[in-house]
């Protein structure tokens, strides 16, 4: 039975990430996910929004999260600063009946509809730990990894009631998922660590110290590959990894791919990519 | 007090547990009429020994197979040439050790071996203990107590009065409730029939309990505490790691038991559950029962998990004593009546499982006429019993002489209750005496850690609580938190928050006194909620953890850090606090080093040991910040520009935040410094159309790529998105 959610593609898929919007689609099918696009959604935030104004950010997630309840699904994402930043949202407006109550209010005068709770939120690795199966996912993977790879969480969806049945501060799941599609998950500390991406353009020298922090144990516990279950943090992790190098003398040269891209290698999808991908491992790195 | 026959305790000890048992025996011995003298074998005269007809003996060996620090001396002078003979004297000996170690028990063995060499009689055989002594230890402490009792003034041991040593009435250990109850008062109170019931035979009562949030887990320490005084002894167990099959040899049985989520077992309860429900799951018939179970009307599935366990108990063939009770949030007072209905009724079960209902009330006399006494006869809060685990522990080591880092790891096996301070303590004690960590209470905000990826207290943190399983096996990691410099190993530098913590200005400059006129003065006055308020956010277990929380804290050079800013906020929402020092404070609080260098709060959020509103209260502090530049500078131009392209597009437009955040200084920096070139080229990732991404180039400054569209589509019923923001925030 095909399980089916409402689709967020997170923040930057439409403009940052497109490899994320390109991979997902394939892997859905190979699933078994049916998605339906909340075309309507806006970005969650990014805990940025809530800086101004923290019933405003809530109440645009209410919207969504309507959105969703109304369609009868609850919501996937496979950006992990999206899911975390839905889910801290979510978690408000349920306990507190008084805010759940004004924000109603707003979103009846403005949009004309309401919000009930009954919506959850959902990241595809917990989708897929918990609702596929990793012996499903193992079955459908038809290339193998055959790399040391760095999970890379984030700190967004490791929280409690974020992670599914994950542990909040010593998660597997991400290791568990390498390995069934044939790669060797590192063990390393910087899993879960911010690299400090909402700080990005405004404290650059210190969002760059700790992606380099990052990225270096991942090569130090000798990972040839980080992959990331966040869209936001994936940006930072590529883009500024030589600026990160640089500033703060670490060796941070590693290829970064998304979740997404990685299932779609292992199921056969963009076997070109993987292949480019392939040649990158071999050459980046000292 | 009648003089007993003399008996030497000797101990051998390097952490304290040799002298632990050695002092428990004591305590025993006296009940057997003996006379005790406990003395460290630092403590005595090899000359002296000869002297004593009876010796026992508790010695822990230490390092390679080599005798405990205060045993050293007396070793060394018994095993040189002229140790005095002991033909007379009857021993026996207790050896402490760690089957992980070659040399296991070497120095028990080592004084055996001497005693006998030297002549003397042993009573008992030595028994060789591994880390987990406590119960073995017990059972050779009776069995050797009973045969030095066995050993009359003449020295003369006679093995048929083994056994028939009786308890000496004019000991100042507290009487059992067996012997209370031989008092002629109490018997004329509740009569022959009760007293004989309440002292015969097995009077356990085992109270499971299955907790998410403690609360079953204190319910059960409490019934167990009163069970006292029906005649019974309550033990409890932690429903995680009890074996389900030896129910089915008890007589009595409580259950207390919360309710999780949808209706589910708390997480303690689970796998028993489980178990229970099992092919593999005895009968329990013989068992009476009865069962409370905490719960929440607000949920639908009120109460479910106790309902459960009631149900099962009963179809595998357990008697129901008295019905379930199934309590709401407010559970104290309905859970205290419900106890003092069951516990009388259990009583009147006797050790054979029969019942008797015609005792019950006098059972509840009984109760109430020993009560008065509760409190005088020493009776303690149960503890709580679990299975033993094996884990391996690892710890971050750092040597400041040679400025060497690693880990350590060590096998052991600890009981599940033990904290992480207490295995930190036996490490140290048993193992590496160098091993350096902050000790302190359990609540000493100094002693964080990092076990496992969390922050904890490691003297709240019971280790079967945090420990990994990950493949199969139990592991432990502890690290110094971060963001502090390490002194050495575990031990972190906390005088840098502290002169943070001072940077902060954080003296009090009260503002003119508001309240109600008294003779003596104004008193003033705090609304509740804002004093709930304050509290909250200050709410921590520990400064040093709440810095630590921070992910920025040690990569922001000067950042104050999370525990400073929120004890700053505190301060700025304190109503008498005045203007001109809330000035002072939001000025620190949105300086660089203020609430503007955190580069990310959800690290901080996501963590526990603290209030949420903790975090709460750092964002209010950040939307204060911002409003008072009136969002100028990077950080005000990045939360407004976010805000003005959502409210544009319903999708965040990362052309205009980086070409009004970074403007066309940053942009170019990006350019040269090769930011821009891996955007486009999408340098490490894959995929992505190239026409796509060079079409930012020729729209400069397009600001990133990998690039995104200059102009994007807006989301669905973007009109909707327009409204919320003019009805609730005006300014975008």
């Amino acid at each position: 039975m095909a399980l089916k959610y409402a689709y967020h593609p997170g923040n930057v898929a439409h403009s940052g990430s497109p490899e994320v919007a390109e991979t997902m689609t394939p892997i859905a099918r190979t699933l078994g996910l049916t998605l339906t696009p909340l075309e309507g959604a806006t970005s969650c935030g990014a805990g940025i929004i809530r800086q101004a104004n923290r019933k405003l950010q809530i109440t645009l997630n209410a919207r969504t999260f309507a959105m969703a309840e109304s369609l009868g699904l609850e919501i996937l994402t496979p950006c992990a600063a999206t899911a975390g930043n839905l889910q801290e949202d979510l978690d408000s407006l349920r306990n507190d009946p008084l805010l759940m109550q004004e924000v109603n209010d707003i979103l009846s005068r403005t949009c004309g509809m309401t919000f009930s709770g009954d919506t959850e939120v959902n990241h595809l690795l917990h989708v897929l730990v918990d609702e596929i199966g990793l012996d499903k996912v193992e079955k459908l993977a038809i290339n193998s990894l055959n790399m040391r790879v760095a999970g890379y969480y984030s700190p967004y969806i490791q929280r409690k009631g974020a992670c599914g049945e994950d542990d909040v501060h010593d998660p597997e799941y991400m290791e568990r998922l390498i390995f069934a599609i044939g790669g060797t998950p590192v063990d390393w500390e910087g899993r879960t660590t911010s690299v400090g991406t909402p700080g990005l353009l405004s404290e650059e020298g210190t969002v760059l110290r700790q992606a380099a922090a990052v990225l270096s144990e991942a090569k130090e516990e000798g990972a040839q590959l980080v992959v990331s279950a966040c869209n936001l943090s994936h940006s930072v992790l590529d883009i500024y990894q030589g600026k990160a190098g640089r500033s703060s003398g670490l060796s941070t040269n590693i290829p970064v791919i998304h979740l997404t891209e990685m299932l779609s290698f292992a199921m056969g999808h963009h076997n070109t990519r993987f292949a480019q991908l392939r040649t990158r491992v071999a050459v980046i790195g000292d | 007090m009648s003089e007993g026959l003399p008996l030497l305790i000797l101990y051998g000890s390097q952490s304290g547990n040799a002298e632990d048992l050695a002092s428990k025996a004591a305590k025993q011995s006296n009940q057997l009429g003996l006379s005790p003298v406990v003395k460290g074998m630092d403590e005595i005269q090899l000359s002296e020994l000869p002297g004593f007809q009876r010796v026992l003996i508790y010695c822990s060996t230490w390092g390679e197979g080599e005798q405990p620090d205060n045993a050293e001396d007396l070793w060394q002078t018994a095993s040189a040439d002229g140790a005095p003979s002991m033909a007379g004297c009857h021993f026996a000996v207790c050896a402490l050790g760690d089957t992980s170690y070659e040399f296991f028990c070497e120095s028990g063995k080592e004084w055996d071996g001497w005693f006998e060499k030297q002549g003397a009689t042993r009573l008992v055989t030595r028994l060789d203990c591994d880390v987990d002594y406590d119960k073995p230890a017990a059972e050779f402490t009776t069995e050797a107590l009973s045969h030095f009792a066995a050993v009359g003034a003449d020295g003369v041991y006679i093995e048929a009065n083994v056994g028939s040593a009786t308890n000496d009435s004019s000991t100042d250990v507290p009487q059992s409730i067996e012997e209370s109850s031989e008092s002629p008062e109490e018997v004329e109170l509740v009569g022959a029939g009760v007293e004989e019931l309440l002292v015969s035979g097995d009077r356990s009562l085992d109270i499971l309990f299955g907790s998410q949030s403690g609360n079953s887990e204190a319910l059960a320490a409490k019934i167990a505490k009163q069970a006292k005084s029906y005649g019974l002894e309550g033990t409890v167990h932690d429903m995680d790691g009890f074996d389900f099959n030896t129910l089915a040899a008890k007589k009595r049985v409580i259950i207390v038991c919360s309710t999780w989520g949808e209706g589910e077992q708390p997480d303690n309860a689970e796998d028993l559950w489980q178990f229970a429900n099992s092919d593999a799951a005895s009968r329990l018939e013989g068992v009476h029962f009865a069962v409370c179970a905490l719960g929440d009307t607000s949920y639908e599935f009120f109460c479910e998990s106790g309902k459960e366990w009631d149900g099962l108990f009963e179809k595998l063939g357990a008697t129901r004593i008295v019905e379930r009770l199934d309590c709401d949030v407010d559970y104290d007072s309905p859970a205290a009546e419900w106890t003092l209905q069951v516990l009388p009724n259990l009583a009147a079960v006797d050790s054979t499982g029969l019942f008797h209902e015609d005792m019950v009330d006098s059972i509840n006399q009984f109760a109430s006429g020993t009560s008065g006494a509760e409190g005088e006869d020493g009776f303690t809060v149960p503890s709580i019993e679990t299975e033993s685990i094996q884990v391996e522990v690892s710890v971050f080591r750092y040597d400041p002489q040679t400025s060497s880092t690693g880990t350590d790891t060590w096998a052991c096996v600890f009981p599940g209750e033990a904290s992480v301070l207490e295995v930190l303590r036996t490490i140290k004690s048993t193992h590496d005496g160098s091993l350096t960590f902050r000790d302190g209470t359990c609540d000493d905000p100094s002693t964080v850690l990092s076990v496992n990826g969390r922050l904890i207290l490691p003297g709240r943190v019971r280790i079967d609580s945090i420990t990994s399983t990950r493949d199969d096996s139990f592991k432990i990691k502890i690290d110094p938190i971060p963001g502090s410099e390490v002194i050495r190993d575990l031990v972190v530098d906390h005088w840098a928050l502290e002169r943070k913590r001072e940077s902060s200005d954080p003296w009090m400059v009260a503002s003119t006194r508001e309240g109600f006129q008294t003779s003596q003065g104004v008193m003033g006055t705090m609304k509740p909620a804002v004093a709930t308020r304050l509290h909250s956010l200050t709410d921590y277990d520990s400064a040093p953890l709440l810095h630590a929380s921070s992910d920025a804290v040690p990569y922001a050079n000067g950042f104050l850090g999370p525990a400073v800013i929120a004890s700053s906020w505190a301060r700025r929402c304190d109503p008498r606090t005045a203007p001109e020092k809330k000035e002072k404070i939001e000025g620190i609080i949105g300086s660089k080093n203020g609430i503007k260098a955190e580069t990310d709060l959800a690290p901080i959020s996501r963590r526990e040991g603290y209030s949420p509103a903790i975090s709460e209260g750092l964002l209010e502090a950040r939307t204060r910040a911002l409003e008072n530049d009136s969002f100028n500078g990077l950080h005000g131009k990045h939360v407004w520009w976010y805000c003005w392209t959502i409210k544009s597009s319903g999708k965040v437009n990362d052309t205009v935040l980086y070409r009004q955040v970074l403007g066309p200084i940053g942009l170019l920096g990006n350019l040269f410094s090769g930011v821009t070139a891996r955007m486009v080229l999408g340098f490490t990732r894959t995929g992505g159309s190239i026409l796509n991404d060079f079409l930012g180039m020729v729209a400069p400054p397009a600001g990133i790529g990998k690039m995104p569209r200059q102009f994007n589509s807006s989301v669905d019923d973007h009109h909707q998105v327009v409204a919320i923001f003019n009805e609730m925030d005006g300014r975008f």
